[in-house]
């Protein structure tokens, strides 16, 4: 050993630091959400202790706004927090900590383009396919 | 550090071997597997859901396979990943509240009962759908 490493907290900020619990807490939430409507809430033909979902039954489910503002911020605030891990990861390793920049806008641009990605998924269900 | 040999990382001397670690480290290593694990589920829960702009038939034909039993199996290990990387992320933020750092083992011992009784529950709530077969329905 050389040189000693660089700290993966220093490189990786306190605005990283508090999103990644600020999310963490709200994934907590939605997921709790998304669980319960997508899986055990009836909903068209889905009941509640069937293992089936059909495009119908989510459709249904899409026509209310609130459920495409629980699942589209939920996409939000996993790709947010997910990314955010895995930059932390990343940091850890010398290779990656050294080249901060290219991390950061590779992130940004596979964040932004999932997230755009995911209204390309949301548009069927509800068109209606 | 040489990244070329991966001795660093996973030899004997490293942090990293099974005996060098502790609790604390264990968790840490489970922290980042199971969230390494997530992210990469996200991304095949996205790329299942985007089936549908291929056309309804082709997402309900999906749906029909992953509703088998083998896979919602599979679903519960994704609940043990989620209640593992929830409960120890409490921990994690628990810690940088000024709460509880001094007994972290201790803490981290019973953030993962409070994920054993969470993971009962999991279990429980998706039995019926592993070992009652939907045709009866």
């Amino acid at each position: 050993m050389t040189e000693e490493r660089i700290a993966t907290t220093k490189v990786a900020g306190t605005w990283a630091w508090f999103f990644q619990r600020l999310s963490a807490v709200l994934l907590v939430i939605l997921l709790g959400i998304h669980l319960y409507v997508a899986h055990f809430m009836d909903v068209g033909s889905h009941t509640g202790d069937e293992a089936l979902i059909t495009f119908e039954d989510v459709s249904i489910r899409l026509d209310q706004l609130i459920y495409i503002a629980v699942d589209y911020s939920m996409l939000a605030m996993v790709l947010l927090h997910g990314l955010n891990g895995f930059r932390t990861v990343l940091f850890d390793f010398d290779m990656f900590a050294k080249r901060k920049k290219v991390v950061d806008r590779g992130l940004w641009v596979l964040g932004i383009g999932t997230l755009l990605w995911g209204i390309v998924i949301l548009f069927p269900f509800l068109s209606g396919g | 550090m040489k990244i070329g040999s991966l001795k660093w990382l996973f030899g004997k001397n490293s942090e990293f071997w099974p005996t060098n670690m502790k609790t604390g480290m264990w968790a840490w290593v489970g922290h980042r597997l199971t969230g390494l694990a997530l992210v990469a589920y996200v991304f095949l829960h996205l790329s299942f859901l985007s089936t549908a702009s291929v056309g309804s038939g082709d997402f309900d034909s999906l749906m029909e396979v992953t509703s088998q039993p083998l896979f919602v199996a599979m679903d519960f290990l994704l609940v043990i990943v989620v209640i593992y990387h929830a409960m120890n992320g409490a921990r994690v933020i628990m810690f940088d509240l000024g709460f509880g750092i001094r007994h972290q083992k201790l803490v981290f011992w019973i953030c993962m009962a409070v994920a054993a009784v969470l993971i009962v529950g999991g279990l429980w709530a998706i039995w019926d759908l592993v070992f009652v077969p939907a045709g009866g329905a």
